[in-house]
């Protein structure tokens, strides 16, 4: 997504506004997808983007401020702070791109068998998703961690299995909802076969719930990787990570205090935007088959 | 648009000045949606007069503005909604009171009965606690003698049992939980009362005593009351005085007697004319084309032009006002002086007009036959008998009629005809293909069962996928039942127009689609699996009264056309009475009677047959009088 398709999709709407409160709202979402797209592009080119190499240390300017030379001043190791924010989005955009995308898909899967067979395989799925349920996940993480060592991947898979009983879940539910009406009957009565019934039609009603949901758990995962990276139970130390950095420059809160809090204001900000653009996407999802 | 001053509409006035401040008066009532962008008319121009103790009826289809006439009223009005115009009552303009104002005039001096009994009661307290917090504060009651009063106010909707008092909602059936809702309504002994659609959702049974309950009541309290009702039988049956209301004005307004002998508006006729006859056979129904527009589109114009077969140029030149006919007729037609004898002799053509159509094809290949089927539905520890050993048997080419109330198990039978429940026990049998477990059939066997029976949904809103195109439903449909045909997107265009729309719907959501042009897409999705036998479960009971009629004769049409068999199940004896040759009649689960449909309605055996024939709505008081 470039900022090109942002200002396609914010300009698609221009008298449609509805209620009074989507006025407030459009412009935060004009904002929410410029920050999200700004993350992906730093994500993606990252070092190349950064104006300084984020892992060069200069000890001679440590713990320096805000100048010309360092934007956001410079860390404990005098590492330039403003391009190891830059070098960080990539752990924690695409580790949480990944964690949504993968419970995207066994979440919904999972979801609309359990709910459209019902009986047996329901109970088994269900039963499953309760006991997922009762884990604490940061035990198990830490557990995990603590067995087969802490690395950023293996934190990755444990949350894609974390999560996607709660995909499961959602979806289960918004599928019971649509199983009794009338379209399905039909479909059913033509002879559709079942995953198709499953896939095509109830699915595409399913899915602004699938879609809000998935940005849910995009924004969720980011905050939970970056509060492992701050335990320091994610990426290895030395790695550019907003976690990371946030805990490691805490020391540094009374000489640049913006080397910890840039690295914070960055995840609120993604989180944040991830979110409003789940509610945005649901309103837009939901208009096209049922609104008037 | 400003509306063109009319003159009052009091057709009593005449008699004297009204002194009695007990009248309600509406002029000019004007509703609008508000929205960001623009404003939406609701209701373009309404007058309305209520004398004390007299009965009016608002009549409208859905659209038509009844509804929120009769909120605006109450000063219930959504937020986005505003009203201008004038709503008079005791010397005040109700439009403008303030809300800690409106709480003392609802309830108090106005009542309201709403339509759905299901969630006018709320479900955690019991009926007495209900009434109960209704009833006025002054004078204060003991605990004991407010019990009493809730148990004379329940009497007095024909509950004698006082256990219902402690009971709750969920608990009672549904004429039960309107009786009670119209115990609240009146706890607070309102002058006047609001009953919107009061027995739409009730049974056909049960609507003819909560009709005339509450008519009773009204009687006895000398009350002033509004009836809003899409059913013009039943407003003639209850009021003295009539308001038809289309697309948001009114068209015409007399009473009672002289709307019901004398329609002098083309809607008012064609309304009449497209209620199929319970009492005999007519050939095709006279359907009014079209649906109901918004008010803005026909803003400038008669509302009804665009569907009125006399519409000429005088018609859309401006919005033509109500005009007094005659002493106390008003009708909204400028060419009703024209045409009025035109009207009248189309009238008694269609009335004298009958077709014997019930030649049953004799001797009709068997292609149905269920013998003894049950049903019984377990939830939890609670058993529910839905089916207890029903029999029928449906041949080619014929249409038989299943005719029950809620809960006669009518819908589970045609569920499980078309294999979307499986009986409990019981013989069935389509075409020779034992059918009671389809699920346990081979492909084939499944495949060929659906090319012989389909069914056609009630509720024609959600039976299509609202995230699918028209086109895009009905390709579906072709490949599973024709897979050989090449050109699929003809196919659409020729099922569209077998069904009687435009071929390019096929590019649209049925988002975009009236009721009645939603269920003709559901029709042509299953004609495109070639079925020999259609099951129609009340297929046109969510659809207004002139869309019925377009959606009964289309189905006429494509029985002739195609040799379709029809099974229809409907609470409604004037559909059977018009599109069926055989009828069973369902009480409880069980076939209480059968036989020929013309034998069968003109000589009940069965007393339950006969009551549900001195259910269906007519146009008189005497309607009434026998029930309860």
């Amino acid at each position: 997504m470039t900022a090109n398709t942002v200002l396609v999709l914010a300009d698609e709407r221009p008298e449609t506004t509805r209620r009074g409160r989507r006025r407030v709202v459009a412009p935060l979402i004009w904002l929410s997808f410029l920050i999200v797209a700004g993350v992906l592009v730093m994500a993606a080119l990252g070092t190349l983007l950064a104006p300084q190499n984020p892992a060069a240390q200069h000890l001679a300017t440590i713990n320096a401020s805000p100048s010309g030379a360092h934007w956001l001043g410079t860390d404990a190791l005098g590492r330039d702070v403003f391009s190891r924010v830059i070098a960080g989005a990539r752990t924690a955009f695409f580790g949480p791109l990944i964690i949504a995308a993968a419970s995207f898909v066994l979440g919904n899967l999972l979801g609309l068998f359990a709910g459209y067979r019902g009986g047996l395989a329901d109970a088994i799925i269900m039963r499953w998703v309760d006991f997922m349920w009762a884990l604490p996940a940061l035990v198990i993480l830490v557990v995990v961690a603590g067995a087969v060592g802490s690395s950023y991947w293996l934190a990755v898979v444990v949350l894609i299995v974390l999560t996607v009983p709660f995909d499961t879940r959602v979806i289960r539910g918004a599928t019971l909802e649509q199983m009794p009406r009338p379209y399905v009957e039909a479909v059913k009565t033509l002879g559709v076969p079942r995953w198709k019934i499953m896939l095509f039609h109830i699915w595409p009603n399913v899915s602004p719930i699938a879609v809000a949901n998935t940005c849910l758990v995009f924004a969720g995962s980011l905050v939970t990787l970056a509060g492992l990276e701050f335990l320091g139970l994610g990426v290895p130390p030395g790695t550019p990570d907003w976690g990371l950095m946030l805990s490691q420059n805490e020391a540094l809160l009374f000489t640049n205090p913006l080397a910890t809090i840039a690295p914070g204001v960055m995840i609120v900000l993604t989180a944040i935007s991830m979110n409003l653009i789940g509610d945005w996407l649901y309103e837009q999802l939901t208009s096209r088959g049922a609104g008037r | 648009m400003i509306p063109e001053p009319r003159p009052p509409v009091a057709p009593e006035a005449a008699l004297g000045p009204v002194l009695d401040v007990e009248r309600l008066d509406v002029e000019r009532l004007r509703i609008e949606r508000i929205r960001p962008d623009r404003r939406d008319t609701i209701v373009s121009a309404v007058d309305l007069a209520l004398g004390p103790g007299e009965t009016i009826g608002i009549v409208g289809e859905s659209g038509s503005g009844k509804s929120m006439t009769a909120r605006a009223i109450m000063g219930l009005l959504p937020a986005t909604m505003r009203a201008t115009g004038q709503v008079r009552y005791r010397d005040r303009n109700l439009l403008g009171l303030t809300e800690r104002e409106w709480q003392a005039t609802r309830g108090g001096e106005i009542g309201l009965i709403l339509q759905d009994p299901f969630t006018m009661l709320n479900p955690v307290l019991t009926c007495g606690k209900i009434i109960g917090e209704s009833l006025l504060k002054t004078p204060r009651r003991s605990r004991d003698a407010r019990r009493e009063e809730v148990l004379r106010r329940l009497a007095e909707v024909g509950i004698r049992d006082p256990s219902v008092a402690d009971r709750y909602p969920f608990q009672l059936s549904g004429g039960m939980r309107q009786r009670v809702g119209i115990a609240a309504a009146l706890a607070r002994d309102p002058r006047v009362l609001l009953a919107d659609e009061p027995t739409t959702a009730l049974d056909v049974t049960t609507q003819r005593e909560v009709l005339a309950l509450i008519k009773g009541i009204q009687a006895a309290r000398g009350m002033s009351m509004v009836l809003i009702t899409h059913d013009l039988r039943v407003a003639f049956a209850v009021c003295d005085r009539v308001y038809v209301l289309y697309a948001g004005s009114l068209v015409e307004v007399a009473s009672s007697a002289a709307l019901d002998a004398e329609p002098l508006h083309p809607y008012t006729l064609g309304l009449l004319l497209s209620e199929p006859s319970a009492e005999r056979r007519t050939g095709a129904l006279v359907t009014i084309p079209g649906s109901v527009p918004a008010p803005d589109d026909v803003a400038g114009s008669c509302t009804f032009a665009p569907r009125c077969r006399w519409a000429a140029d005088a018609c859309t030149e401006k919005s033509p006002p109500l005009a007094e006919i005659e002493p106390g007729r008003l009708s909204a037609c400028v060419r009703v002086s024209e045409i009025r004898a035109e009207m009248g002799a189309l009238r008694q053509r269609v009335e004298e007009e009958s077709s014997s159509g019930a030649s049953s094809p004799a001797a009709a290949t068997r292609l149905i036959q269920v013998d003894d089927a049950r049903k019984i539905f377990k939830n939890g520890r609670r058993t529910v008998t839905a089916l207890d050993g029903v029999s029928i048997e449906v041949g080619e080419h014929e249409s038989v009629g299943i005719v029950g109330e809620s809960g006669s198990g009518k819908t589970t039978l045609a569920r499980i005809l078309v294999g979307l429940e499986k009986a409990t026990s019981g013989r069935i049998a389509i075409d020779g293909i034992p059918a009671s477990d389809w699920a346990s059939l081979s492909a084939r066997d499944q495949r060929k069962l659906r090319s012989t029976i389909q069914i056609v949904f009630q509720d024609p809103y959600s039976s299509l996928n609202p995230m699918r195109s028209i086109g895009s439903i009905l390709r579906e449909a072709i490949a599973l039942g024709e897979p050989t045909i090449k050109d699929r997107n003809a196919e659409v265009g020729s099922l569209l127009t077998s069904v009687g729309l435009p071929p390019d719907y096929a590019e649209r959501k049925p988002v975009a689609l009236s009721g009645g042009e939603r269920q003709r897409v559901a029709i042509a999705r299953v004609l495109a699996a070639k079925p020999r036998i259609l099951v129609c479960d009340e297929p046109v009971s969510a659809l207004d009264m002139s869309v019925q009629a377009q959606i009964l004769n289309l189905l006429i049409k494509l029985r002739s056309e195609r040799g379709l068999g029809y099974i229809f199940i409907t609470h409604d004896l004037s559909i059977v009475r018009q599109v069926t040759e055989r009828l069973y009649v369902m009480q409880g689960g069980r076939v209480v009677e059968s036989g020929p449909t013309d034998e069968v309605l003109s000589n009940p055996s069965d007393p339950y047959t006969a009551e549900l024939l001195k259910s269906v709505p007519r146009p008189e008081p005497e309607w009434l009088a026998t029930a309860q």
